[in-house]
């Protein structure tokens, strides 16, 4: 029952993190501040127990909406967020890359492919790699599974692409306008979200 | 008022949720079940699940990434 205290662990890495963050701002001041804002999203996921893999699972497994809502929460969030900074880049001149994929019968594979190693592997991509640093042995083995399918679907690309045939990738706001675009995505997570309510009622109904 | 345990060490979301479940049926109200798991999200996932679902739940990390729910089923 003796809980022993990790307080000197911490203090060591956050000081080796500071400095690993000084040494990289020598390098690059880009690398120093992708780094540290990985190291707050991995905290925040952590301390948190976010979990995508539960806000799609419990639902129909156990009943549970809490992460289903904090899911589409964080999408009513990123939505508006995405919008403001796509236009600080055009006022402030920045090139933005956006990443409008093509898509077809491939993606649907690839996401129920996904889906079902999720479940299996009871974690998603950060949420694997969080539990690693906290030292579930078993993530390990989905960790490689990860790897090996990435690697695998990474070079199938060409194949799939011949293979199906794939549809221009649709970026709503080039064609409805920005304002329109986002009051669309923010009804239809509303509605979601009311869905998810009613489910949830459903599920405690017929305990 | 009986004491169950059910072990749920190693394993991943779901699974102990779905075995607390067949466990409770088991069981009458007031019987306490007390689990351990060595993993961080299993316990939340309990924890929320047990409350939304009107059972007495407490959590306790008793060690460094050792947690030990002490569940009173309230009702069937």
């Amino acid at each position: 029952m003796l809980k022993k205290s990790q307080q000197k662990l911490n203090l060591g890495f956050s000081i080796f993190i500071l400095l690993l963050i000084l040494l990289l701002l020598q390098v690059s001041v880009k690398l120093a501040l992708t780094f540290a804002v990985s190291l707050g999203l991995g905290f925040v996921l952590q301390k948190s127990r976010f979990c995508f893999v539960s806000a799609f699972r419990d639902p129909l497994l156990t009943g549970t909406t809490k992460l289903t809502e904090a899911v589409i929460l964080l999408l009513a969030i990123s939505v508006p967020g995405f919008a403001i900074v796509y236009h600080l880049a055009e006022t402030l001149n920045y090139p933005l890359q956006l990443y409008v994929t093509p898509f077809g019968i491939h993606t649907f594979m690839g996401g129920i492919l996904f889906g079902t190693g999720m479940v299996l592997a009871g974690g998603c991509a950060s949420g694997v790699l969080m539990r690693i640093g906290e030292g579930f042995a078993m993530q390990m083995v989905a960790l490689g599974g990860l790897l090996i399918g990435v690697f695998i679907g990474k070079n199938s690309i060409p194949f799939m692409l011949s293979t199906f045939y794939e549809f221009p990738g649709i970026f709503l706001p080039d064609i409805m306008g920005w304002g329109p675009a986002v009051a669309l995505q923010l009804f239809i997570l509303f509605v979601l979200w009311k869905v998810t309510r009613w489910w949830q009622k459903k599920q405690k109904g017929f305990e | 008022m009986v004491t169950y345990q059910l072990d749920i060490w190693g394993e991943m979301c779901p699974i102990p949720i779905i075995k607390t479940q067949r466990k409770l049926k088991e069981m009458s109200c007031g019987d306490v079940l007390i689990l351990e798991t060595d993993h961080s999200c299993t316990s939340r996932a309990l924890v929320v699940w047990a409350r939304e679902h009107g059972h007495d739940i407490k959590e306790e990390e008793v060690s460094n990434g050792i947690w030990r729910l002490e569940l009173i089923k309230k009702r069937d």
